[in-house]
């Protein structure tokens, strides 16, 4: 062992052990990095839909659940809570109002907060608990509407409450947590004093949960066979649509380029231990005939291995932790949030990679040395031949084993194997026609624009070889430059300065009017107004959801609850029609694609729809896609006008309320008790938030990525280097200036750059075309900056990187290489 | 010659034939021979006719396609890798043409090298002594690089004794190296040769060198003969 290390520490400085070990450590890094981020992303993304659902995991039902739920959740450990809502007259002396009215107990919510003000259509302040029996806090709309102040009486059912705070933010009240409603909370304490709960009022109860993911999922097993219709399990995940679908994109995306981060690394490992291991063949023959056994070399391998490993491991854990961290950090600084701290059950997956990497690109490389034979430090070394096909195979293996691991599917890897293999082809292609024709146009050896070339020439197939790696890093770096502008330009397009913050609706015909004056005076930009009823899906194709996709399992979100409808003629910019005709004045009804997709309906299709009590039965004759982040109103079906015509109608629409105007518009809305107002504001920060952290991430994936392609590039002209040497010394012994050979190398580097900047730009724009259409499902674009970035990039980056290199061949006297030979 | 001396080599119809991608190429086509104890013999021939080979295969560097070799009675085929290593570790020195140090190791460490292998642990003390012996104590911390071929191939000579071999095996030992030193090398290895008692085989094109040999075998196209 301490001669393995002696050996392996007097290797340092040869570089190729070094371009091992850092290969490793950023391998290591990359995927530690990435994976640890998303965790806390995913953990951030968790903990505000939790926000939104106030627990963990909650049990919702239209009747009381039963006791032993409760005791079962106790006793396995999780923290629980209950919440009551019904909708119900508030009296004062001044007057009445239905408002929705919650009874929670103490410990409520287990997730997020309530947030309080002590001034009307205040900003508020955060509270960690409820309101204490006797007390009552109710929403500055309630209060206002009902005249009231804090330290007022206000009865609800046959209970009186004293008004102690106004309230702002009601966590857990899912899709309206931001509704401005009439609302007011009491403690749970107090709802048997209402006396509102007599058989047949309309109240919904609420069991919640939270804690350990385990002891959840345990319980969620337990609940879920005994759950009946009117009972439902919600976790902060389920309908995860818009966001966390995205996140889930971004996720794979991120990984799967990841994974070229650590396929870069690994060629760059193969590069190094294939030289480490051609200057080595001879050494390991001369210590067998000085009695190395097998076992002994063995054991002297091993050890090396094993300590690069651990050095490799330990130092990429940390770097990876740290880079994360720092990105962590500086978004903290952005965004004011803390992302929670990342689990550590995924440092796992680094150790596997750098293991993975290590096994498969330096093992079967290694093992040429414990076979070579003794005899052959009695022969001319040109025998000592490296096995490269071995190499191939297992690296492929290795590498496609962590793809499939990172992205839990073999569809994204066999994907990215097989664009790789098309780049390649492309890139072999292109390069052989050009490398051969530059020889054409070129001979002789007398300006350094000759040597270059036919340098290139020369070294045709390991040229080709470094053009595909060059061409693949600058490509992914493109892709990634161009999806990060993307994401960011398209989302800040969608959600401009001006975007929707609230939704306004339930407005009457005759109110439009009146609060459009009111929105101008207050400057506040509305989006197009749509008339709407409530209905719902009972039928598709003449057969209910039961027949459909079979008695109590889940049903389609269309099929589940109370849908918006609306009518139009002209349809928003953010809808576009995928299939049929959208004619608002012909029956038919218009569906929106994602949701005609999960209840399995074409066109063609009939839907039968119940509205206030009338059954309408129409064939589906068009089909939109939505662009929901845009925060306009949007509808999964639109109907002809001939329907909504026999409806009182009402009307939705968003707008944008600035903070500074945000008082005077609540107040402004106090004079229409009627409309239903939604703050989405929140969403929307959410939504920025998640943008941020995807930029962000992207932006260490960049680093990394150009990091280890770098390194492959060192590797990659080190494998020439002895060579490259040899080359120099031959011209500079023949009279060759410094300079000329610096001016070959530049040309030889400079062209394999911008060419390979030049194919990675028309690849990566092809993959951001793909990307866009159907992974991030964004309008297509051109990117007139890759075709200049590219080349520019390639010939910046490869010539710097190779120059330095290669400075070796430049510095050294002809005169001490001829010797070293 | 006494009879009385053991045989420290001998083959019995060394045959071998390696594969190339030409076909079956045959080197050896069945050589006997027995060097004995303190001998020192020298093969000589022409280029390609086999001597580096035939040197391998009987120092058990590798194993012949036909026949047997034999080190001190043990039959080197019939002996596994692990076992031919361990022997090759205490019975057998080497000296190369191109000297064969380990660039990454220092004169002494090179000398140290086959005491490491085999778990000596006065490696250090004996390989300074050896150092001394080939006029070398000053340039002991140098590596390869920083030392002359003359010089290397002293550490090599070093090396080789530094196992306290039986047997010594050298090819062309001095074809990398100028006349005059090539002289102080051959000097070298004939001195220590003598005071160890240690059978030499050494395979070399230089006439005055093989003279020096007490039995001349001359190789030509696969086959042993004895010099008159
Ligand atoms: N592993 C091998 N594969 C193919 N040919 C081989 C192999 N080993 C030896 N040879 C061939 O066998 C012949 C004898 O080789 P060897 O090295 O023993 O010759 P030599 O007598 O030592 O020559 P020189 O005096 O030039 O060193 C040569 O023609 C060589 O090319
Ligand atoms: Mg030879």
């Amino acid at each position: 062992m301490k001669l393995a290390l002696k050996l392996l520490f007097r290797e340092l400085r040869n570089g190729d052990v070094m371009t091992l070990a850092l290969a490793m450590v950023l391998s290591v890094a990359t995927v530690t990095g990435i994976s640890l981020f998303i965790d806390r992303l995913q953990a951030s993304f968790e903990l505000q839909s939790a926000t939104l659902l106030a627990a963990d995991g909650v049990v919702r039902s239209s009747k009381k659940l039963p006791n032993e739920w409760q005791l079962k959740a106790d006793e396995s450990g999780l923290n629980t809570a209950n919440r009551a809502w019904f909708s119900t007259m508030v009296f004062t002396e001044a007057g009445l109002q239905l408002s929705q009215v919650s009874a929670v107990t103490k410990a409520y919510p287990l997730r997020g907060e309530y947030l309080i003000d002590t001034q009307l259509f205040g900003t508020g302040f955060v509270s960690d608990r409820g309101p204490a029996a006797g007390e009552v806090w109710v929403s500055s709309r309630l209060a206002s509407l009902l005249e009231v102040e804090i330290g007022d009486d206000i009865q609800i059912g046959e209970a009186d409450f004293r008004v102690t705070s106004y309230l702002v933010r009601d966590p857990g009240s899912s899709a309206s947590a931001f509704a401005i409603a009439p609302r007011a909370v009491i403690n749970w304490q107090d709802l048997d004093k209402t006396q509102v709960i007599q058989p047949g009022s309309r109240v919904r109860y609420a069991l919640l949960m939270a804690g350990d993911a385990d002891l959840l999922q345990e319980m969620q097993e337990w609940v879920t066979p005994k759950l009946n219709e009117n009972q439902q399990w919600r976790s902060p995940r389920a309908g995860g649509r818009g966001i966390g679908a995205t996140i889930n994109r971004a996720e794979s995306f991120l990984l799967l380029a990841g994974t070229l981060a650590v396929v870069m690394a690994g060629v760059a490992m193969a590069l190094a231990s294939n030289r480490y291991v051609k200057r080595h063949l001879a050494q390991v023959a001369v210590m067998k005939t000085l009695g190395a056994t097998p076992k002994k070399i063995a054991s002297i391998l091993t050890w090396q291995l094993v300590s690069i490993f651990i050095f490799g491991s330990l130092v990429g854990l940390l770097l990876g932790w740290s880079v994360q961290a720092f990105i962590a950090y500086s978004l903290e600084a952005l965004l004011s949030t803390a992302l929670p701290e990342p689990g550590l059950g995924k440092i796992w997956l680094g150790v596997l990679t750098g293991f993975t990497s290590l096994v498969a690109f330096c093992l079967p490389l290694m093992t040429r040395l414990l076979t070579v034979s003794p005899l052959s430090v009695l022969q001319p070394m040109g025998r000592l031949e490296g096995k490269t096909l071995l190499l191939y195979v297992f690296g492929f293996i290795g590498m496609f084993a962590l793809m499939v691991i990172y992205t839990k599917g073999f569809l994204l890897p066999i994907l990215m194997v097989l664009s790789i293999l098309i780049v390649s082809v492309l890139v072999a292609g292109i390069g052989f026609v050009l490398f051969k024709l530059g020889r054409q146009f070129t001979s002789g050896a007398t300006s350094g624009w000759q040597i270059g070339l036919a340098a290139l020439h020369r070294r045709l197939q390991s040229n080709l070889f470094q053009l595909l790696v060059f061409t693949l890093i600058i490509m992914l770096v493109l892709i990634l430059t161009g999806v990060r502008s993307n994401l960011i330009s398209d989302w800040q397009s969608q959600l401009p300065e001006g975007a929707a913050n609230h939704y306004l609706f339930n407005i009457q015909q005759e109110d439009v009017a009146r609060l459009q004056g009111m929105m101008s005076t207050l400057e506040i930009e509305e989006s197009d107004w749509y008339p709407m009823v409530l209905g719902r899906v009972t039928q598709i194709n003449q057969k209910g959801a039961d027949e459909l996709f079979g008695k109590g399992k889940e049903k389609p979100e269309m099929m589940s609850r109370e849908l918006n409808l609306t009518w139009t003629d002209t349809l928003g910019v953010d809808n576009e029609i995928l299939e049929g005709v959208f004619n608002p004045l012909e029956n038919g009804f218009s569906i929106e694609s994602k949701a005609a997709e999960e209840a399995n309906v074409e066109l063609g299709d009939e839907i039968t729809l119940l509205i206030g009590g009338r059954e309408y039965t129409q064939k589906v004759t068009s089909i939109r896609r939505v662009d929901w982040s845009s925060m306009r109103p949007n509808f999964y079906l639109i109907l002809p006008k001939t329907i909504l015509s026999d409806f009182p109608t009402n009307y939705i629409t968003s707008v944008h309320v600035a903070n500074e105007h945000k008082q005077a518009f609540y107040q402004g809305m106090s004079d229409y008790p009627t409309v239903s107002l939604l703050n989405v504001g929140d969403l929307i920060g959410q939504i920025q938030l998640i943008i941020a952290q995807v930029s962000q991430a992207i932006q260490l994936l960049l680093g990394f990525i150009v990091a280890s392609g770098a390194l492959v590039l060192v590797a990659s002209i080190r494998a020439s280097l002895d060579e490259r040497l040899e080359e120099g010394a031959l011209l500079r012994t023949l009279g060759a200036s410094k300079s000329l050979i610096q001016q070959a190398m530049l040309v030889e580097f400079g062209f394999l750059g911008v060419f390979a900047g030049f194919i990675a730009a028309l690849a990566a724009e092809a993959c951001l075309f793909g990307l866009q259409v159907y992974l991030f499902e964004l309008s297509a674009s051109f990117h007139p900056m890759l075709w200049l970035l590219g080349p520019v990039l390639g010939f910046v980056i490869v010539t710097s990187i190779g120059l330095f290199a290669g400075r070796s061949v430049l510095k050294v006297a002809p005169m001490r290489m001829l010797q070293a030979l | 010659m006494s009879d009385s001396k053991a045989i420290a080599i001998r083959t019995e119809n060394l045959v071998h034939t390696v594969n190339t991608s030409a076909g079956d190429l045959s080197i050896l086509k069945g050589i006997d021979m027995e060097i004995k104890e303190g001998e020192s013999v020298a093969i000589v021939g022409a280029s390609g006719s086999g001597k580096s080979t035939l040197l391998g295969l009987i120092a058990g560097l590798d194993v012949c396609s036909q026949g047997e070799a034999y080190i001190y009675d043990a039959a080197l085929s019939r002996l596994d890798e692990e076992q031919r290593a361990k022997l090759r570790g205490q019975y057998v020195g080497f000296v190369f043409q191109s000297f064969h140090l380990l660039p990454s190791l220092s004169a002494l460490e090179n000398v140290m090298l086959p005491a490491e292998l085999s778990g000596d642990l006065k490696a250090r003390e004996k390989a300074e002594g050896f150092l001394k012996q080939v006029g070398l104590s000053h340039r002991v911390g140098h590596y390869p690089r920083q030392l002359s071929g003359g010089e290397q191939q002293r550490v090599a000579i070093a090396r080789a004794f530094a196992s306290a071999p039986k047997i010594l095996f050298a090819d062309e030992p001095t074809g990398n190296l100028d006349a005059e030193t090539g002289n102080v090398i051959s000097d070298l290895i004939f001195d220590l040769n003598r005071s160890l008692g240690t059978t030499l085989v050494m395979v070399t094109h230089d006439a005055t060198l093989a003279k020096r040999c007490e039995r001349q075998l001359i190789m030509s196209a696969g086959r042993l003969s004895e010099a008159e």
